[in-house]
């Protein structure tokens, strides 16, 4: 960064700061990514000054829920991040204890600070919805794993995440709560049952048994199978002990989280979320999430006050995280991280997540983010692109990116194509989903990586451009389980430039 | 207004025997007629509910609820120059020719084989 912009004022803008009890016009010192000052001050020499007025300053945004990896993600998660706001997120589960050196491998130099809400099952979220409960839920939890880990990449790792719902009762989310204690990281919960129409057991009433001070729960106004009120409309007890005793109610809208008529009876018992997160992921950017910003507008529509809606995605979610030290605020020393933004007055209609829509007079839009110190203008249509969340195996032709890899890349393409001829499986289909073989096809990845000494970044993004026109990111052993062998190993052959000529 | 109960048409010359399996025999179609001209438009295939599109190649039906959530069909776009159909509740995409989940591996779409005959039309499950 030179000098010229190394350091600036944002000058004019209404700032919100809950941690310092700032809500009213002051300038925003930045130099050398970090934030000097807020209040007014003379102009230092060679501070390019912008203009803000008119215009809202608060912290970076902090999103505690996105899916950026995995079958969920995004060809380029950054469009969700600071083009929108947004200048950390958590992956929500998209990895497990299994796929976290893809994770980090893959995502570890985005724009945005990406963070994981680690799964519980090795392989992270499956994305889809296998209906095999198990698959959905319990996973082996591989302790020893797990600790070496978090012992190694500590600052990745913001909380461990698992699903209070299938037919299995209560023995995930008691060993996700046990790892969460071992590796002294808050516990996420998703709550509401999407999919079974008539499962024995609620989890969601035990996930509020479970979660002690500084837990989280999401997707808190949610209209599937265990809601947060009764069938009167009445917060459940169970809700009222958790939230006496510190546990963190988190958003969560997403594709099928949001209920506008839940909310609204919740919202009138003061039942409200500590942090308002999105969701976003493939299934629900182009409808109903948006943004986070759309769901802030959300909130407002709701009821909350701009700076109550802005503390829940600075502040409280910095606090939930443990990133106090480097983000939420707007304190002196700490990251430039900076959102710019401004509320529209006009008619808007915000969908929930299932038929119900709301009219609403204020619109939250983000205009320009810094991410220590460094500029993105908003950009909300790069989010929304098809090439964005649109994953689609290529199948009539080879990707063009393939014919970027490098021969050593296409050598261990052969050898992989040679290994996975020598086993046969079977696509999923929504019932099933083979876990073990996807498993056990990414042993053999692992295995001819590491035979040919091709970095695993390297390796993974041979496959991947066999297969992907865009840049997605996801479990390689679910990448493969999803193809048909015989489509799988031609193609690796094909781009290997090695396939045998026909006879 | 078309007779749901139809009796069974005998299938084609051009599509007996083309297959290893037997094919389905096309059935006239019920709750449609060809003087229609707004699609996707619904119809039946004896008694079962079908959502019919226009594409650029002819017409194509598909099963009236996305095998995802329910959603209705007659919500679905038409995508990828006509190839594939899109539910707008989660974005789940199909393809028309063989009804596979495109970025939902796992999930198919019944697809429908439609054709116009003698101002009827006639339907037949493709996959």
């Amino acid at each position: 960064m030179n000098a010229a912009t190394d350091s600036f004022v944002l000058k004019g803008g209404h700032v919100l700061d809950a941690e310092q009890r700032i809500d009213g016009v002051a300038d925003v010192h930045v130099a050398g990514g970090k934030i000097q000052h807020v209040g007014s001050r003379e102009a230092v020499p060679g501070e390019q000054v912008i203009d803000v007025s008119g215009n809202y300053v608060s912290a970076g945004w902090v999103d505690i829920h996105v899916h950026a990896y995995g079958t969920l993600g995004f060809a380029n998660p950054d469009t969700v991040g600071v083009y929108q706001g947004v200048t950390s997120f958590v992956d929500a589960g998209g990895p497990g204890i299994g796929v976290l050196d893809q994770f980090m491998e893959l995502l570890g130099h985005l724009e945005t600070t990406l963070f994981a809400g680690a799964f519980i099952r090795p392989m992270g979220l499956l994305g889809l919805n296998f209906i095999e409960g198990n698959v959905r839920t319990l996973g082996e939890v591989p302790i020893t794993r797990w600790v070496d880990f978090a012992q190694q990449h500590r600052d990745m790792l913001r909380y461990i995440k698992c699903n209070a719902i299938g037919d299995y009762g209560p023995g995930t989310l008691k060993l996700t709560k046990g790892l969460a204690q071992i590796l002294d990281l808050p516990l996420y919960m998703h709550i509401g049952e999407f999919q079974l129409q008539n499962p024995e057991f609620l989890l969601a009433p035990e996930a509020f048994r479970i979660a002690e001070a500084g837990d989280m729960i999401t997707h808190l106004y949610h209209g599937n199978l265990g809601k947060v009120i009764d069938d009167k409309g009445k917060v459940l007890p169970v809700v009222r002990d958790a939230e006496r005793r510190g546990v963190i109610f988190d958003l969560g809208f997403g594709g099928y989280n949001f209920s506008w008529e839940v909310a609204e009876k919740a919202f009138a018992q003061d039942l409200v979320p500590h942090t308002i997160s999105s969701d976003l992921q493939q299934f629900n950017v182009v409808r109903p999430v948006k943004s986070l910003a759309n769901v802030m507008s959300a909130m407002m529509r709701l009821g909350l006050t701009l700076p109550e809606v802005i503390e829940r995605v600075t502040r409280n979610p910095a606090k939930a995280i443990s990133l106090t030290d480097r983000a939420g605020s707007l304190k002196s020393g700490l990251p430039a991280d900076i959102t710019v933004f401004r509320v529209n007055s006009g008619e808007y209609e915000i969908s929930d997540c299932y038929t119900k829509s709301r009219k609403a007079e204020k619109q939250i839009e983000p205009l320009v983010t810094f991410k220590n110190g460094k500029r993105f203008n908003a950009d909300m249509a790069m989010g929304q692109a098809e090439s964005n969340w649109f994953l689609q195996i290529v199948e009539d032709r080879i990707p063009e990116r393939a014919s970027a890899l490098s021969a050593a890349q296409r050598d261990f393409l052969n050898s992989l194509a040679a290994r996975l001829s020598s086993t046969t499986w079977e696509v999923s289909n929504a019932e099933r989903l083979d876990i073990e073989k996807a498993l056990e096809l990414q042993d053999m990845f692992h295995r001819e990586r590491s035979a040919h000494g091709l970095s695993l970044k390297d390796a993974l993004q041979a496959v991947y451009a066999s297969f992907l026109d865009q840049p997605f990111t996801m479990q390689i052993g679910l990448l493969l389980v999803r193809l048909e062998q015989p489509f799988a190993v031609d193609r690796l052959r094909d781009v290997s430039g090695k396939r045998p000529l026909a006879a | 207004m078309f007779n749901t109960n139809a009796s069974a048409q005998p299938p084609a010359a051009d599509y007996a025997g083309s297959a290893q399996m037997t094919e389905q025999p096309w059935q006239q179609l019920g709750g449609i007629s060809t003087d229609n001209t707004k699609y996707p438009a619904r119809a039946s295939v004896e008694g079962v509910g079908i959502v019919i599109f226009k594409t650029k190649s002819g017409f194509r039906g598909v099963q009236r609820a996305c095998p995802h959530m329910q959603a209705t069909m007659m919500n679905a776009e038409l995508i990828a120059n006509d190839t594939m159909v899109r539910c707008p509740l989660h974005v789940f995409t199909f393809k028309l020719s063989d009804g596979k989940g495109v970025n939902c591996p796992g999930f198919k779409l019944t697809i429908y084989e439609i054709k116009e005959e003698d101002g009827k039309f006639f339907g037949r499950v493709a996959n």
